[in-house]
């Protein structure tokens, strides 16, 4: 049969984001998949060099739109490692909340992709409305529904108010309550499982090879969470699942975030109860004035996608020199992404990259 | 605990130099030659997965600096009793016409990295398969992560004027 160029994307129904690939497809089938980034590059990484170290707060946030605060949270990391900061205990709880509520909340927002993607329409309107019911809370507790720059050098920006954790609580069951309803309708509904079970399948030597991480490998069945294998904020303090499932296609890596979704959430209740009282941030320099000694540091989080790192070099000034984001979709939107469509049919296309969790602005940064 | 990776890399490369077991974390210097050996004899040590490979711009010094980080998924059987560990590789080459051969036969993942760091500082990857724009779709005099590029300026050429449009644009 002849071979087709296809270009998918920018402008195409089933592309989620700003985000193309050139496809080679015999008749329905691929052949080869060549991604095509770009859309969303603005250069942030350049544009931090300008800004003080401060500054950037705002900027890296805007990396990723559907959870920013993974990306406040490993920059804050960066800076505290570089300048030597200590966090204060009950700011690590925090920390560990508050990325905890937006894992949730990128999950619901991936569900409500992945859902619309498949034609569960009803399905992604829940998703949508339960993820409101989170960015409430963050409007309570920073002023910001999306970008919240909550998470700074030393800890966070301010405590919980009164009343907070019985709101997290009562936002958390009400949410929770819809599990049975989800699962009926979506999860073990056997049209979901018809489409997703078998497709973008990645072996666990493909997903190491290629910098697979997240979801991608616990698909496989690799425990491989970086809340474990490197803990950092309070996720060390108490209990919980790594969850895997085996065959490494769509099915397994959205059964995953569903596991992981409600861990996510039982996690939370575990924290505010072993929550100490005390300091909720650490004073830091005048950030105005503020020159970060002198090295260079990698450190990384799990954020909602897999692992999110970042390579921060500083020569002593007051902006830093370099820093360079490891987001997980980079690997997966790239090199997973290319080898997983290969032989499978073009109206999976999307299917796939949802379930690989794919969101270009963090490929592009 | 990288105290054992260091004594195994020195013994088997004359030509780096090592500074490290902070926090678990091994510095590398290697020379551009040593790169490549240096992947692979991590490769070798179950070192499998390649985090990272950057770049900085040391303008001052008159070089680059590729950056790559290396460690372990999970450091369970088979190990070294290394622990965990973070390897740091670091090469400079000179700004003008830097080179450096490319590691995706042992990591195929340093693929889409090193398309970026040709892309942002114009380092040539000998052997790569693909080195075509990743991001930018203008060419550019100075690829624009280098530290001489000149953010602003460049935004005030390029989209510091609103061409007019409308009806008195035909005038004019």
């Amino acid at each position: 049969m002849r071979e087709l160029e296809l270009y998918f994307g920018p402008q195409h129904l089933g592309m989620v984001g700003n985000f193309s690939i050139t496809l080679k497809v015999e008749g329905d089938r691929i052949v080869k998949a060549d991604a095509n980034p770009g859309y969303l590059h603005r250069g942030f990484e350049k544009l931090m060099e300008l800004r003080s170290w401060i500054k950037n707060f705002p900027m890296v946030c805007r990396m990723n739109v559907v959870e920013p605060d993974s990306m406040e949270m490993i920059y804050s990391m960066g800076v505290e490692k570089l300048a030597g900061i200590e966090v204060p205990e009950r700011a690590e709880f925090i920390r560990s909340i508050y990325l905890e509520l937006a894992r949730v909340g990128s999950h619901l927002f991936g569900l409500w992709a992945y859902a619309n993607m498949l034609g569960f329409d009803t399905v992604a309107q829940w998703a949508m409305y339960h993820r409101d019911l989170v960015l409430d809370l963050f409007e309570e507790l920073t002023g910001g529904r999306v970008y919240h720059i909550y998470i700074w050098p030393g800890g966070v920006r301010r405590d919980f108010p009164e009343g907070f954790e019985d709101r997290i609580v009562s936002t958390l069951h009400s949410i929770g309550g819809c599990v049975p309803d989800y699962d009926n309708t979506f999860f073990n509904n056997p049209l979901f499982r018809e489409r997703a079970k078998g497709i973008g399948t990645v072996t666990r030597e493909d997903a190491v090879a290629m910098g697979g991480t997240g979801q991608v490998l616990r698909a496989t069945g690799m425990e491989y969470d970086i809340r474990k294998v490197d803990p950092y904020a309070a996720y060390d303090r108490v209990p919980w699942d790594v969850h895997t499932r085996t065959d490494g296609d769509a099915y397994s890596r959205i059964w995953v975030v569903r596991d992981e979704m409600i861990e996510s959430v039982h996690m939370i209740f575990k924290l505010l109860d072993a929550m100490p009282k005390g300091a909720v941030y650490n004073r830091i320099p005048n950030p105005f004035k503020w020159r970060v000694p002198e090295g260079d540091a990698y450190v990384r989080c799990e954020s909602s996608r897999g692992e999110l790192g970042l390579y921060i070099v500083s020569d002593g000034g007051d902006k830093p020199y370099r820093a360079h984001f490891r987001t997980p979709s980079y690997p997966h939107g790239l090199t997973v992404l290319e080898k997983a469509l290969v032989g499978e049919s073009i109206s999976d296309v999307g299917n796939i990259m949802i379930s690989l969790y794919v969101v270009a602005p963090e490929i592009d940064r | 605990m990288s105290e054992a990776l260091k004594g195994r890399l020195e013994a088997i490369f004359r030509d780096i130099e090592t500074d490290g077991g902070r926090e678990g974390r091994l510095t590398v210097r290697a020379p551009a030659a040593s790169v490549l050996p240096v992947l692979r004899q991590l490769r070798s040590e179950r070192y499998d997965y390649l985090q990272l490979v950057s770049c900085v711009d040391w303008i001052d010094d008159g070089e680059l600096e590729i950056v790559h980080v290396v460690s372990r998924y999970l450091d369970g059987e088979g190990g070294l009793g290394d622990g965990p560990v973070r390897v740091v590789l670091k090469t400079r080459v000179p700004r003008t016409g830097a080179v450096l051969p490319t590691a995706i036969e042992v990591y195929p993942i340093a693929e889409p990295y090193e398309r970026e760091v040709h892309e942002l500082f114009g380092v040539r990857f000998e052997g790569h398969p693909r080195l075509t724009p990743l991001f930018l779709e203008r060419d550019y005099e100075i690829p624009p992560f280098r530290k001489d590029f000149d953010t602003r300026q460049y935004v005030e050429d390029v989209f510091g004027s609103v061409p007019r449009v409308g009806e008195d644009s035909q005038d004019s």
